[in-house]
């Protein structure tokens, strides 16, 4: 298997401060999403207080 | 004047308004409901901040609470996630969960409408003077729904976002919509975020993440619909397309 059959716009490249940022971003993202969700279903299950 | 209770959501209240008419203005130019439901979404962002900043200005109304606790702590998130539903998802199942969105809004509506209030249960800070809050609900049943909508709207706004970026990154195109869904992300999360912080006792929180996030996803808005100089025009949709 090629680079190519892995990532087939492998050719195509953002800029550079992107290509580090973006994926950096997102993770972040990711995590505060997982967090906040935890943290409205705990309180949706009464699992932490609301006072 | 209390700069924190007042300005700060009353900031958040012209944002929105701004942001929610611009929406609207490309919705009657290209039509397409998730832009009807941003709009909305946006208005009801707005009416949430109007409400914080006539509490701050004027002290307690509980029909202006009312409609705070409505638009501004319950549907809003859903709302705009809604509008991402109709982008990202089949229209079949986009319509189911309008379906359901509306009728539990409605249900929603009634219960806060109906619901019995004690606005001395809200706490106050040195620093913000008094913020809206929901402990001011004594009836039961209806502050639970809240977080129900709002894990709905976090799932379908936020999630939506980091798929759209995640869609766009992977193929390297369109990259003023990558950098645009990034900041409607974090602008998404910032109120969720700061309600959290605010139902812990933490003063202002609510109100300083809610204006940050409405600036924020008004910029993602901008980026995302603005291409880049040197990329070619796009006629895509802000965020990625149905697979």
């Amino acid at each position: 298997m090629t680079d190519n059959d892995q990532r087939p716009s492998g050719e195509r490249k953002y800029p550079e401060l992107y290509e580090k940022l973006v994926p950096i971003a997102l993770g972040v993202i990711l995590v505060a999403i997982v967090v906040v969700l935890i943290v409205a279903a705990a309180i949706a299950f009464g699992l932490l207080s609301w006072k | 004047m209390n700069i924190f209770s007042t300005l700060l959501p009353f900031a958040s209240c012209i944002v929105s308004f701004v942001f929610a008419f611009l929406v609207f203005k490309r919705y009657l130019a290209r039509r397409g409901p998730h832009l009807l439901l941003w709009g909305i979404g946006m208005t009801m962002y707005g009416i949430g901040g109007f409400c914080e900043a006539y509490y701050g200005a004027f002290g307690w109304n509980s029909l202006v609470f009312r409609f705070w606790y409505l638009f501004g702590a319950m549907l809003v998130a859903a709302w705009l996630g809604q509008g991402t539903v109709y982008l990202l998802a089949k229209r079949k199942w986009a319509d189911i969960l309008m379906v359901v969105l509306g009728l539990a809004s409605v249900y929603g509506a009634i219960r806060v409408f109906g619901a019995q209030l004690d606005p001395g249960m809200m706490g106050s800070s040195l620093h913000t003077g008094s913020e809206l809050s929901g402990r001011a609900i004594t009836s039961g049943g209806v502050r639970v729904l809240t977080p129900f909508f709002n894990l709905y709207g976090t799932i379908t706004l936020v999630g939506g976002a980091a798929y759209s970026v995640w869609i766009f990154w992977r193929k390297r195109i369109l990259l003023h919509r990558v950098i645009g869904n990034i900041f409607i992300a974090a602008g998404a999360l910032l109120p969720a975020f700061g309600g959290t912080f605010s139902r812990f006792g933490i003063g202002g929180a609510l109100y300083i993440s809610e204006l940050l996030g409405a600036i924020l996803m008004f910029i993602g808005f901008l980026r995302a619909t603005t291409p880049m100089e040197s990329a070619p025009k796009s006629t895509a949709p802000i965020a990625a397309p149905k697979q």
